[in-house]
């Protein structure tokens, strides 16, 4: 019983949080105040979804150091033109800050990994100046940018710096009840995630089964991130708009074959679990340009 | 009444504190050289609840998974994980116990992983490090 309760208590200070996080940020898009009546609360699914799932959700989409890690691992070369321009990073505030900001952590940890530091110097600039927006602006301090500088040779531990970095600004978003701009914020870093892997597919000759592989899995994925979207329709006119865009990028997914590898075949040997699957396609041409059509509209919208 | 929900809510306050403390000496004991990007999953279990984790692991890189935590009747977390059609690919309670598993993919893959202990009740957490694989000791298809 007593469990029950604290379950319960549990649940209602995570669901307070993410309704005031809703409703924090609706500015950035432009949006009406969000409807503040009983009855539309009564109604409105994003008092009903207990805080831990939301957090379920959001956690499902890879982190742009994630990303970038396994960028660097298949050594993809470096193409400037399908990233976004740092120099925009000014006029954006509110959720459509926080998804610019999702956006530019990813190009900046995509341009280090590919060795390009000057680059990934100006996107950390854009970063700095979102993130002053919303408190983060010490996680990013003059400070630390000198120390990454000093480690460009040493890009494993610039790796665990970008880890330990973007560890804070999620924690910090949760703590200061800004869950609302931690979605935005992943939503933006996983978008140009596969923004990236797209424009890569349509340039690179090396593994292009790999990079594939990223896109073949996403009609896994989306549910979770329709779910993440569908939560709060009723009450914030951009989630309704995201989820749009996220169901057009759906259909675009769901037209591609089934072609993720078989299996895995899983062995434990000691404390290593290793799963290895056959087969597996490469995307054609055709189909990038499908999918990109269709993750383009939203990138659009949140730029 | 009002003392007794003071009460509940100071005590799941301190719960979640002993779960985020469970989070960082998980870290410090386990993490090694392994980068992390700050996610962490924490839950307090009751009457055989699980708690379920997605996440994208892609191939090249070794990941390893950090189960935290102790039941109440001092049972260890254990991992269920399954491939994105739902199917089970291995239940660690089948396994000698370890304080932490390594993962290598051939393939980039969303997995489920369940979270449980197989008595008893308590908080539990998951961490998941990552670091590049050696090329020439990566898997191949």
């Amino acid at each position: 019983m007593k469990a029950n309760y604290m379950a319960s208590v549990a649940w209602r200070v995570g669901i307070h949080l993410f309704s005031v996080g809703v409703g924090s940020g609706l500015v950035g898009f432009g949006c009406a105040p969000a409807p503040s009546d009983a009855s539309s609360k009564a109604v409105d699914s994003a008092f009903v979804v207990p805080w831990e799932e939301v957090e379920g959700y959001m956690k499902a989409a890879p982190s742009p150091v994630q990303v970038a890690a396994w960028l660097r691992r298949e050594r993809v070369g470096f193409y400037r033109e399908p990233l976004h321009d740092p120099t925009l990073a000014g006029r954006y505030s509110g959720l459509q800050g926080a998804a610019n900001l999702g956006i530019y952590l990813t190009d900046m940890a995509y341009a280090h990994a590919t060795g390009q530091y000057q680059v990934a110097y100006e996107y950390l600039s854009a970063v700095q100046r979102l993130a002053s927006r919303y408190g983060l602006e010490d996680i990013f301090s003059v400070e630390r940018l000198k120390t990454l500088d000093r480690l460009q040779d040493k890009p494993d531990s610039i790796q665990h710096l970008f880890g330990q970095y973007y560890g804070e600004v999620q924690d910090r978003l949760v703590e200061t009840g800004q869950q609302a701009l931690l979605r935005h914020m992943i939503l933006g870093g996983w978008l140009e995630s596969l923004h990236i892997v797209l424009a890569l597919l349509g340039k690179e000759s090396i593994d292009r089964k790999a990079l594939s592989e990223v896109i073949f899995l996403q009609p896994h994925l989306m549910p979770l991130l329709i779910r993440l979207y569908a939560i709060d329709t009723l009450h914030s006119p951009a989630s309704r708009q995201i989820l749009a865009h996220l169901d057009t990028l759906n259909q675009a997914f769901k037209a591609l074959p089934r072609a993720l590898p078989t299996g895995p075949q899983t062995t434990v040997s000691g404390r290593t679990i290793r799963m290895v699957t056959s087969g597996g396609m490469e995307l054609r041409p055709d189909q990038v340009k499908e999918v990109q059509k269709a993750l383009n509209k939203l990138r659009d919208f949140l730029t | 009444m009002r003392l007794l929900y003071l009460g509940l809510f100071l005590g799941t306050l301190g719960a979640q504190s002993s779960c985020r403390q469970l989070v960082s000496s998980c870290r410090e004991a386990y993490m090694d050289n392994f980068s992390w990007d700050g996610r962490y999953w924490r839950a307090e279990l009751y009457n055989n609840e699980t708690t379920t984790i997605y996440y994208t692991f892609f191939r090249g890189l070794r990941y390893r998974l950090i189960p935290c935590g102790t039941s109440s009747t001092q049972s260890r977390p254990h991992l269920r994980l399954y491939n994105a059609d739902n199917v089970l690919l291995l239940d660690t309670r089948q396994q000698p116990n370890q304080p932490y598993w390594e993962l290598e993919l051939s393939s980039t893959q969303l997995l489920m992983i369940e979270l449980y202990y197989p008595s008893g009740e308590g908080c539990i957490a998951l961490l998941i490090g990552y670091q590049m694989q050696e090329a020439a000791a990566s898997l191949r298809h």
